[in-house]
């Protein structure tokens, strides 16, 4: 493994990693760039792959594979995204809305919040769980 | 950069002849500078000491704080440069939330702690929350970046174009990471000491101790090791001593990390130490 490396994660991140890696709840970390960092087993299971696997998922790249979209599949406008909310305001979020998963529209309920720390803030936790389907 | 050890044990003072070999004093590491700057990093009671022999010999100190953990500062009011008027004494720290650092600091240096106001002190004292960026200080330069430890605390790395001194004194690297496997982007505080010269790093407790320890912010031999390891350091200095830790057991744990370690030169801090950087 190559031990090169010019910086580190800001702390608020790394800590939020060790969190994220334990809980069975669908959670990934996003930069500040809105790059997906870090995603847990549970988040695996909808994005399709580990992130041991894939690992960094650019905002552009994550964005036009899973959306997010409403329920007819238009992408929605970035101001209303809950995760807009944590990386740009610095505040938590919560949102209801679809993605893409599993061939099709997946409804689920996000949670976002904001990691600011000490030196700023630097990226967000963003926790989700698919919608019950009406019977 | 000449570097001298005045305070080598972590959370609370050992006197007593249980602390006589490795020194009962807590954090405080000296670094001269080429220029003759004197940069304290902490201000544990070994600064004390160190402010003996500085009085009457400088005229501007700055005084590196990872965090405001009494360990860490108890020494401050003690410092007798900071009671001469001609004294400038420039005190760097964590940044916070809310209250800038010298109000934090006041709740230590007042009533009822402390019979001096932090606005009587009679040198002229500044306090600075630390840049995001690098520094400059006497021709060295500084960086400072939060680490794994309860509360917002930093570790610093100065660097000359001859050598680096990292200091980690509390820090926990290894909660929830595993750090023979993580990418070094993820290790806190990989990058303040890769390829440092010098690194100077928590161990506060022996492997068997940890468990009972974890999340304490503080990092057993192991841990400190790993982390060394894959920072590629090329001489450690282990650091921040349990105040439990008698001559023995120290002894030991040195023993322990010198047989387990073979990727660079590490021994168990020791209060006077002196090392030469600028060779």
């Amino acid at each position: 493994m190559d031990d090169a490396s010019d910086t580190d994660r800001p702390v608020e991140l790394i800590l939020a990693r060790n969190l994220v890696s334990i809980i069975s709840l669908a959670a990934v970390l996003v930069d500040i760039e809105g790059a997906l960092v870090y995603y847990n087993e549970a988040a695996a299971e909808v994005i399709g792959s580990r992130f041991e696997d894939r690992g960094l998922i650019p905002r552009a790249e994550w964005s036009v594979e899973m959306g997010p979209v409403d329920g007819e599949g238009t992408p929605i406008p970035i101001d209303d995204l809950p995760l807009t909310a944590a990386l740009r305001d610095g505040r938590p979020g919560y949102g209801q809305f679809f993605i893409r998963a599993e061939g099709g529209l997946m409804e689920i309920s996000v949670g976002t919040l904001p990691l600011v720390g000490a030196t700023g803030n630097h990226g967000a936790l963003v926790v989700f769980w698919p919608v019950p389907k009406e019977s | 950069m000449q570097v001298k050890l005045w305070g080598v044990r972590g959370s609370i003072p050992v006197p007593g002849p249980d602390a006589a070999g490795y020194g009962g004093n807590t954090s405080c590491v000296e670094v001269t500078t080429g220029d003759g700057c004197e940069l304290i990093l902490d201000a544990g009671s070994g600064i004390r000491a160190l402010g003996a022999v500085l009085e009457g010999r400088c005229r501007h100190v700055h005084i590196l704080l990872t965090h405001l953990h009494l360990d860490h500062i108890q020494g401050l009011t003690f410092f007798a440069p900071i009671f001469d008027p001609a004294v400038e004494v420039t005190v760097w720290g964590p940044p916070a939330a809310g209250e800038g650092l010298r109000e934090r600091l006041a709740r230590f240096i007042s009533n009822p702690i402390f019979p001096v106001e932090i606005r009587d002190l009679p040198a002229r004292v500044t306090f600075e929350t630390v840049p995001s960026g690098p520094w400059e200080v006497g021709g060295v330069e500084v960086r400072a970046a939060p680490v794994a430890h309860r509360g917002v605390t930093l570790g610093y790395r100065l660097e000359t174009d001859r050598a680096s001194l990292a200091y980690l004194p509390d820090h926990e690297p290894g909660l929830g990471e595993d750090l023979d496997k993580a990418d070094p982007e993820w290790i806190s505080g990989h990058s303040l000491a890769a390829d440092a010269s010098v690194l100077i790093h928590d161990c506060q407790y022996a492997d068997p101790e940890y468990p009972k320890h974890c999340g304490f912010g503080h990092s057993r031999v192991t841990d400190a090791l790993t982390f060394a390891r894959r920072a590629r350091a090329e001489r450690t200095l282990l650091f921040h001593h349990d105040p439990g830790h008698d001559e023995a057991t120290l002894d030991a744990l040195g023993e322990q990390a010198a047989s387990e370690y073979d990727a660079g030169a590490v021994e168990m801090a020791r209060e006077g130490l002196a090392i030469d950087l600028a060779r």
